[in-house]
């Protein structure tokens, strides 16, 4: 019947929003300060465009990996090591090597170190041992063996490298449109594969019912080691991001805690609830961005750098309260 | 050979009482997991003592113990904290901080530092627990949010309000590196024991404590039977905070100095402490003195690796890696029982 159909299409568009709703939101935040910004500093064009796109690309890339293993009902407090890890064995191993040996490099660690997270998921799954216990000693096994490989910040990489993350050769510019495909594509295959694939959709179960999933037949223990496979081999990628944005691989720890706080803000400020079982990938590509943007639209706006730290802290804190409260929200409504 | 008198028992064979009295081992091992970690200290101890036989001396140990009061205070404030079901990130940058603000205002006299570094943690503290209570942010995050945030607040600080003074008064110092008996027991040590009196009592003797792990046990059942969980909560955190400013005040009376990496490296120790002398991350489980023994075994590990001289990188992957074994280990203890 006619009337039936009209139901059928408004609760459609209700259901979408309601679940994309925090994502639809994020990307409308991201648009309103990127006009914001461009008011705010005298010249706003292709190279402005260029620098936010390719200096978000590691959180980017952090947070999608990051946002796979909250929605699989665990976290990686390791994440950011293995970005360390990732930014000194290509900074390491690049450094003056022939265009093939760096594609190799690029790809081994990848591979390698998704492999290596898996096993960190192993261990969760096997042992018992809570995920934060696990990947906090693991960040420090990662961030030990990033030290030895790299005793100090240094090393070197490709300029095809650099081009493919920045467009351009030197690091130095570029065009805008390069990043932007960077962010856009892996984002859109871990968003197909989440969402069309078996295994990705038994993430989703399993992050909102583990037992339940266990119940129904879906293997939970694979399910969470590609989970935690599949962070690992993005926060590789973010390392190579990295290195290919710096010239350079950094060691310290520090960097690594910082990029974990990071990704753990982008996943919350892109809709993912902690809690696992909700929200998509497709949210951490504003999320990153604005993360990213607050520290020069801060600067834009005249307030010294150090004042600029603390409001970026403040502001964290404060995206997370609101997280934490819809999640509360959401929860007592179900 | 079998049982003539009841044909019904099962034959006990030689390996069979052995494999009884394994398992009576296991079991009891599990029941007084305390027991087995005293176990595992005493080892590693005579395995530090083998690497370094000047170890096994007076000043061996002092050294040890030296290193495990601030970390125990610490791991303290993290065990009140898991057995409510949360956890402290910012423990650390707290210890820091309440450092900085007692060696800035040492010029003021040591008792003055000493009760505005402890202000520091209160305050921290219990914005760490409204922030868990009130606007119901993941513990994880908020700890972690809180450290960061006074990490900008603390170094734009350094240049401001905190300008001067990066020297600690001497009592302080006096607290952190003298000792009684002609350089025997350290006062620190002393300090750490009150400490562990006082929280032992807290949460084993007083309806607060059995609020605490009720809370983490379940926390749903507790709310209907009519507790304010929210109280009981900041206050836990507030508690943490207080232990924090301590052991920053403590580490910064051993160094003399204050710089804003002082406490960090107590981060993963903190955490690991608690959870090697068993205290469940999820709640309701574990016992400060399990916690106290994992701190002295974290320690002696560390003087261990120190003695063989093997470089940051090595230090920081075996560290990570025994605390992995060790966590491990208890778990598949503790899960078989």
């Amino acid at each position: 019947m006619k009337s039936d159909n009209l139901k059928n299409k408004k609760d459609k568009r209700q259901r979408m929003i309601s679940r994309n709703g925090w994502v639809l939101g994020a990307w409308l935040l991201l648009i309103t300060l990127l006009v914001w910004y461009s008011t705010l500093i005298p010249v706003f064009g292709r190279f402005q465009l260029t620098s936010i796109s390719k200096n978000s690309l590691p959180l980017v890339f952090l947070a999608i990996g990051q946002a796979i293993i909250v929605i699989c009902g665990g976290i990686d407090l390791s994440i950011g090591a293995l970005l360390l890890l990732g930014n000194v064995i290509a900074a390491r191993f690049m450094e003056d090597q022939a265009l093939g040996v760096v594609f190799l490099v690029s790809v081994l660690m990848i591979i390698g170190i998704g492999i290596l997270n898996g096993l960190t998921g192993l261990v969760i799954s096997v042992s018992g041992i809570p995920d934060i216990v696990v990947t906090l000693a693991t960040s420090y096994i990662w961030s030990g063996v990033a030290l030895l490989i790299l005793p100090s910040p240094g090393g070197g990489t490709a300029p095809e490298v650099r081009w493919l993350f920045s467009g351009s050769e030197s690091g130095i510019g570029g065009n805008p449109i390069i990043p932007i495909l960077m962010m856009i594509i892996p984002t859109t295959l871990v968003f197909l594969y989440m969402n069309r694939s078996k295994v990705g959709l038994s993430i989703y179960a399993i992050g909102s019912d583990e037992i339940a999933s266990r119940l129904a037949g879906l293997n939970v223990r694979w399910a969470k080691i590609i989970s935690y496979a599949i962070g690992g081999a993005m926060a590789a990628l973010a390392g190579l991001a990295t290195v290919a944005l710096t010239g350079t691989g950094d060691p310290r720890f520090s960097v690594g805690a910082n990029a974990t706080l990071n990704s753990v803000a982008a996943v919350v400020l892109g809709g993912v609830a902690l809690t696992g079982g909700t929200g998509s990938v497709l949210g951490m590509v504003p999320a990153a961005v604005i993360l990213i943007m607050l520290n020069p639209i801060l600067s834009a706006m005249g307030i010294n750098p150090n004042s600029a730290q603390i409001i970026q802290g403040v502001l964290i804190a404060a995206v997370m309260m609101v997280g934490g409260l819809v999640a509360v929200r959401r929860e007592k409504a179900s | 050979m079998t049982n003539s008198n009841n044909p019904n028992q099962p034959a006990t064979s030689e390996s069979e009482i052995n494999e009884g009295l394994l398992v009576r081992l296991q079991q009891i091992a599990a029941e007084n997991p305390v027991i087995l970690l005293i176990g595992v200290l005493f080892l590693l101890v005579i395995a530090t003592g083998i690497v370094q036989p000047n170890y096994l001396s007076v000043s061996g140990i002092r050294n040890t113990l030296l290193q495990a009061a601030p970390l125990g205070i610490l791991a303290g404030a993290q065990t009140v904290l898991m057995l409510t079901g949360g956890i402290d990130l910012s423990i650390t940058m707290i210890a820091t901080g309440a450092a900085y603000v007692a060696a800035n205002q040492s010029p003021n006299g040591a008792f003055i530092a000493i009760v505005l570094g402890i202000l520091v943690g209160v305050i921290a503290g219990t914005a760490n627990g409204v922030g868990v209570t009130v606007f119901r942010v993941n513990p994880l995050i908020m700890t972690l949010a809180m450290s960061g945030i006074m990490l900008g607040l603390f170094t734009a600080w350094t240049i401001t309000l905190l300008q001067g003074s990066t020297v600690v008064a001497d009592f302080i110092k006096l607290v952190g590196t003298g000792s009684f008996y002609e350089n025997r027991i350290p006062y620190s040590v002393v300090v750490w024991a009150s400490l562990a009196v006082i929280l032992i009592y807290l949460l084993k003797r007083t309806g607060w404590g059995r609020l605490v792990y009720a809370i983490g046990n379940n926390e749903g059942a507790v709310r209907l039977a009519g507790v304010r969980v929210w109280q009981v909560r900041v206050t836990a955190y507030m508690l943490a905070g207080v232990l924090g400013a301590i052991a920053g005040i403590l580490l910064a009376g051993r160094t003399g100095v204050v710089d804003l990496q002082l406490a960090s490296a107590y981060l993963l120790p903190s955490v690991a402490a608690a959870v090697i002398g068993g205290t469940s991350i999820f709640g309701g489980v574990g016992e400060y003195t399990g916690t106290m023994i994992g701190a002295l075994i974290l320690s002696v590990l560390n003087s261990m690796l120190t003695y063989l001289n093997v470089g940051q990188a090595i230090q920081q992957i075996v560290y990570g890696s025994i605390v992995l074994a060790l966590a491990w280990s208890y778990s598949s203890l503790t899960r078989k029982s």
